[in-house]
């Protein structure tokens, strides 16, 4: 099976119906994405799909084929962050982050159809992705200065 | 000409006979599964039916009761969770109903996760329904169900709570139905994949009654008998 994953094309001899999850950690090695509950309830393994969020624990790898698959780490680089992983550092977001990188993979997605939310908007776009910490008004901060960021481009 | 006139006699008879006998069989078939809240007359109708010179004949009251009993199974899979749970009102806000989801019977609570489906109706203001809804059921307990596309209802055919009578009303109006024919409305059930979803729900959650081919032909028979309605609002 062909995949790309963060650019890079892969050739994988794994089962059409293996969760992506499964595919990106234990087969290609990549760790960002976590795993938390596996039935896509608390969005711990949330990567892009063509940029849409989607749970990557509750996906079948053959749904993806012939798509762009990104994952926390190819969002951005250590040189060029994207605004909303600069935001999560900015505002110190984590605490255990277990969550963060759900979170991010997220809140990305939501900022490419939404660049000016409320504060509501946030709440209903990420209360699908649980943080245990409960730094939800940390969070909410950093979505909202990402979002002014990429509104400045 | 002569056998060619008794030719016709014969086939004109046959006919009359077939449509009775199919009339009679769609009866026979439909009543058992509701033998309970059947009229209690309605064997003495399928007499009626049987010994009727041509389907004309039929009182109407009878044609209407009848077709009222078939609206009434088709009411129980269109008021299922299955189905009213994504056929929700302009709140957006798809529910989660009844004993699957440790529920009393008829109860509903909104969708866990604050999830909305927003005016777009498939979440694109704020969280896509796709993204935790795939093509597929999850083949594990309490995880996500799935179909080849995710969407609330159009929220002009808003079920969720309403009455038999509401329903059947929005079913047969195109402004309300996408619109469609009532035979458009019939095709629409027997090819969506997301309606037939209702059927195959994956782990957990109790199918809709009846099934496919058989809600079809229910419905096919409701339409062929007039399509009436209930009294009501």
């Amino acid at each position: 099976m062909e995949l790309s994953v963060n650019g890079q094309g892969y050739t994988l001899d794994v089962e059409d119906d293996m969760p992506l999850l499964w595919v990106l950690r234990d087969e290609l090695k990549i760790k960002g994405p976590k795993y938390g509950c596996g039935i896509a309830q608390c969005g711990a393994c949330t990567v892009h799909v063509d940029g849409m969020a989607v749970r990557s624990c509750s996906i079948r790898v053959k749904s993806v084929k012939g798509a762009q698959i990104t994952t926390i780490e190819g969002l951005g680089s250590p040189k060029a962050l994207h605004a909303v992983q600069a935001a999560w550092i900015e505002k110190q977001v984590a605490q255990c982050g277990y969550c963060q990188a759900g979170h991010i993979m997220a809140a990305s997605a939501f900022l490419d159809m939404n660049p000016d939310p409320t504060d509501a908007d946030i709440d209903q776009a990420l209360s699908a992705n649980l943080c245990r910490c409960g730094t939800y008004p940390r969070i909410r901060a950093a979505v909202h200065l990402a979002a002014s960021k990429l509104r400045e481009g | 000409m002569k056998p060619v006139f008794m030719t016709r006699k014969i086939l004109v008879n046959r006919i009359d006979f077939l449509m009775r006998v199919m009339v009679l069989c769609l009866l026979v078939f439909f009543m058992p599964s509701r033998a309970e809240g059947a009229p209690q007359d309605s064997s003495q109708n399928i007499t009626k039916i049987a010994q009727a010179p041509s389907l004309d004949a039929l009182p109407s009251d009878d044609i209407t009761r009848n077709a009222l009993t078939e609206w009434d199974k088709l009411y129980s899979v269109f008021s299922h969770p299955r189905c009213a749970s994504c056929h929700v009102g302009d709140d957006n806000r798809p529910r989660w109903m009844g004993t699957d989801y440790g529920l009393d019977p008829g109860e509903a609570q909104f969708h866990g996760m604050n999830v909305n489906g927003g005016m777009s109706r498939i979440g694109a203001e704020t969280l896509p329904c796709m993204t935790c809804h795939q093509e597929e059921n999850s083949d594990i307990l309490n995880g996500p169900p799935g179909a080849h596309v995710w969407a609330l209802a159009p929220v002009e055919m808003e079920w969720f709570d309403k009455s038999s009578a509401y329903i059947c009303a929005q079913i047969k109006d195109p402004a309300r139905n996408g619109g469609r024919s009532l035979e458009a409305v019939s095709d629409h059930i027997n090819n969506d994949d997301l309606v037939h979803w209702g059927w195959s729900p994956g782990p957990g959650r109790t199918p809709a009654p009846f099934g496919r081919k058989e809600t079809v032909d229910i419905f096919n028979a409701w339409i062929a008998q007039g399509a009436p309605c209930p009294d009501g609002s």
